[in-house]
This record gives C-alpha cells, structure tokens and sequence, in this order.
C-alpha cells in the first residue's frame, strides 16, 4: 500500500521520526511510526516499529492488530492467522474480528472458512449484516461468494490502515490546532471504517472544538450507538449541550455517564453542578459527597458543598466544610471571607 | 446575569482545549459564577529548546490571556489562581519554584504528623 503522496503525510513522518529518536521507549509512538511507514509503501520498516511497539508493551492491542493487517497485506498469511485467531479467542464476539478472519480466508483461498467467518462477523455485529447485504454477499439468510463481492472484499483489509492512519493525522493535526485539515481526515477515517466508534468520537471532539455544536452532537451519537458502553462520549455530549445551555439534555447525558463510570469524582461533579444550577440541592449534595468519597483531596467540591450548605442556611454544616478547605488552602480570601460572614 | 455553573464549567472546558496550556496537571471549578483554578500551570510547548526567559515571558502572556478569556466567560463573577508555580502578586505574573513549595508542603505535613504523635 502506498499512499499519494502528500507533503503534510511526509511532514508529519518527520515530525515523529524526530520524537522517536528523543523517546524510542514509547510505545504509542513506535506503533504510529510504523503506521506511517506503512502507508509510505515501507512495509519491513513497518514491520520494526510494530514490533518494537509490542516488545515495549506485548499486550499493546492497536499494535497486535495493526501487525495482523500487515501480514495480510505482505501476503503471510500464517502469522496474520495466528494474530487474529488469538485475538478471536480473546473476544470471541467481536464481530470485526471475524470479518478480518473471513478477508484473510478469502484471500488465501480458503472459501468455505471464510464463509464461516463472514457468517459469524453477521451474527455479532449489526453492522455488518448491513455491509454484507449491500455487497450482496448475504443474501436469503446465507453466504453467497459471487466473483465480484470477492475482488472488493479482498481490499478492504486495507480500510483498517488508512482508516487508522487518516485518524492519527487528524488528532495530530487537531493538536496543532488545524481542526479544519483535522477534520478531513477524521471524516476520512470514519468513512473507511463507519463501525469505528472512536473515530465518531474524535469527529466530534473536534466539532465541538471548532463550536460545530450539532454536528458534534451528530458524531458523539452515532459513537454511542456503535458502542453504548463509551461512558465518557456521554459525558462529552453533555458538555457540549452544557456550550449550548441546554441544561436539561446536559443533565440526562451526565447522568448516564455517571451511570457508567461511577468511580470518577470529576463526573460526581459535574452532574452536581447541574444538580445545583436547578436548585436540586439534596441531589446536588449527594453528588458532591461522592465525588470527594472518591477523592477526599478534591477542593472544589468540598468548596461547592460548603457554598451549598450555606445556601439552605445549614450553617454548621458549611463552617465545617470552609474550615477544612482553608487546612489545605490558608490564603484562600474567598472561603476566609465566607466562613467570617457565617461565623 | 444568570450564573449557570456547568455552562461555566462547559466554556472553561472547551477554552483549555482550544489553548496552548497543558491542563493535565491542572484542575479547575465553577462555586455560583467564581472560577477557581489550582494545580501546575504550564504552556505545552516542548521547552527542550527554548530559552528560559523567553519561555517564562511566553508563560506569562498566556496566564494573562488565560484570566481575560476566563473573565469574559458569561456568567463569571471572579477567577481564583491557586497554581504551585505561579502567583498573582499586585497585578503582576511571579514564578514560584515548585521544589520548593513542595518540600514546605512536606515540612508541614512532617510537623502536623509529629503534633499529631505527641
């Protein structure tokens, strides 16, 4: 595979080829590296880096995965096998898994066991009895391998690299704060692999940087419909409703995202504040309590709470909570002022 | 002016985002319209090749640019700096070696523990 050439692709190679040298125990690094090199048509070179990446870090899954493609697209078939059998094992109902397995039968030649695979691939994963039937592959509630649906399928193994490559150049560029280029690839991406919840995602966090709120909105959805367990793409979308002030869709989404991750005192927080905001004090407290159960050194919830307790004329209540925060923050004017006020 | 704390807490979310600064050691939070800032504070530019004062002159731009953004924010009635590193003294952006606020921190937390034993 190689990629047109393009000077920000070449500059971005040199950009991290540079990083590499400063810090070559990265595994993250080694695995993009090798991305790069991969779709420069340099697949030994990619080889390395791969391989580096996952002496670094063996249980490193973009990179094993990354690795299996490769094998593929050398034509090794053997290794690629063995790659995803053991990640089959591992998940053995991921559905892209066996879409690759069913790519990777295909084209060694191997038909029935790839029938199989796209079979299983289809009774996983919704997605692809949809991209199966377009291609007209399933069809009567069966597999159908006509030539045609095989030459496009023989391709596809190659979604995954661009579609992950054009990712990496898109949070890269992100990064530097070129969101429209960003944009572009990550649009790139997510259309070379639709069923990628964390291409959506990124979509969206770009959008809602760029203030592209409904279009973010739009991305953050179809993410959470690919993967209804990503708590944190709730917990973004209520951000960006909290942007538009729609509060009371943001309290839905930071509900659920605490739902989903209930150790994580900053979302105990947040779903206080819009607890707060609604004069939901008892709510609010509950919330804020949480959070500093969780994390007994977090200021700022303590500081809401003690404001809340105030608020409801629970004057006991707040002294003790300012008194503790000027423990740990003395010069802290604003709590001063507040607990001489109440004292 | 109506003092939303989440849509605060939102706008100052997606204004550390669109910054320079590194946030990653740095917390933030929204008490009735009052932004409260603590932690390390530090512009994500690599500083392996950077002159020291010039970084430092970059720093305090940004921390200024920082307090403007955070003060037009609809809704924010003040911001409060608690960085380790730097300190808002009469107006002006002073650093704050943080080895050394950290060892005090130690100290402290050494006579609170012996008090605490006798």
């Amino acid at each position: 595979m190689r990629t047109r050439r393009n000077p920000i692709y070449k500059r971005i190679l040199g950009e991290i080829e540079r990083e590499v040298q400063f810090h070559p125990r990265y595994a993250d690094l080694q695995n993009q590296f090798a991305l790069l090199w991969m779709v420069e048509g340099e697949m030994e070179e990619a080889e390395n880096h791969f391989l580096e990446a996952l002496r670094l870090n063996p249980k490193y899954r973009e990179a094993i995965l990354n690795l299996g493609f490769l094998h593929i697209e050398m034509r090794r078939w053997k290794e690629a096998e063995e790659i995803f059998l053991s990640e089959v094992k591992r998940h053995p109902r991921d559905g892209s898994l066996h879409h690759v397995l069913g790519i990777l039968y295909l084209q060694a030649g191997r038909e029935k066991e790839a029938a199989a695979r796209i079979h299983k691939s289809i009774r996983y994963h919704s997605y692809y009895r949809d991209y199966y039937k377009k291609k007209k592959v399933w069809q009567k509630g069966g597999v159908h391998l006509h030539p045609k649906a095989e030459r496009t399928l023989k391709k596809t193994h190659l979604n995954h690299h661009y579609a992950h490559f054009h990712n990496f150049i898109g949070l890269y560029l992100a990064k530097k704060g070129k969101s429209a280029q960003a944009v572009k690839e990550l649009r790139k991406a997510a259309r070379l692999k639709p069923d990628e919840f964390i291409f959506h995602a990124n979509l969206g966090t770009v959008y809602a940087y760029q203030g592209a709120y409904p279009k973010a909105i739009h991305e953050y959805q179809k993410a959470l419909e690919i993967d209804p367990f990503y708590g944190l793409g709730y917990a973004n979308l209520s951000y960006i409703y909290g942007l538009m002030r729609r509060t009371h869709e943001a309290l839905r989404y930071m509900k659920k995202a605490v739902q989903m991750n209930p150790r994580y005192a900053d979302l105990h927080y947040n779903l206080a504040l819009l607890y707060s905001d609604r004069k939901r004090y008892e709510e609010a407290a509950f919330e804020l309590k949480k959070a500093l159960r969780i994390n007994p050194n977090y200021l700022f919830a303590r500081i809401n709470l003690g404001v809340l307790y105030e608020d409801q004329k629970r004057w006991k209540e707040a002294r003790r909570e300012y008194r503790k925060i000027l423990k740990v923050t003395p010069d802290d004017e604003h709590i001063r002022k507040r607990l001489e006020r109440i004292s | 002016m109506l003092k939303e704390d989440f849509v605060i807490q939102s706008n100052l979310r997606r204004l550390l985002i669109r910054s320079s600064i590194d946030y990653s050691r740095m917390d933030f939070g929204t008490v009735k319209g009052v932004v409260y800032m603590r932690g390390i504070f530090q512009v994500s530019l690599s500083s392996k090749d950077k002159e020291e004062e010039k970084m430092k002159n970059l720093t305090i731009n940004t921390l200024y640019s920082l307090e403007k953004k955070v003060r037009s924010i609809p809704g924010v009635s003040d911001v409060i700096f608690q960085f380790l590193n730097w300190r808002k003294e009469k107006g002006q952006w002073i650093p704050i070696d943080v080895k050394t606020v950290e060892a005090k921190q130690r100290e402290e937390a050494d006579e609170n523990k012996t008090e605490s034993n006798l």
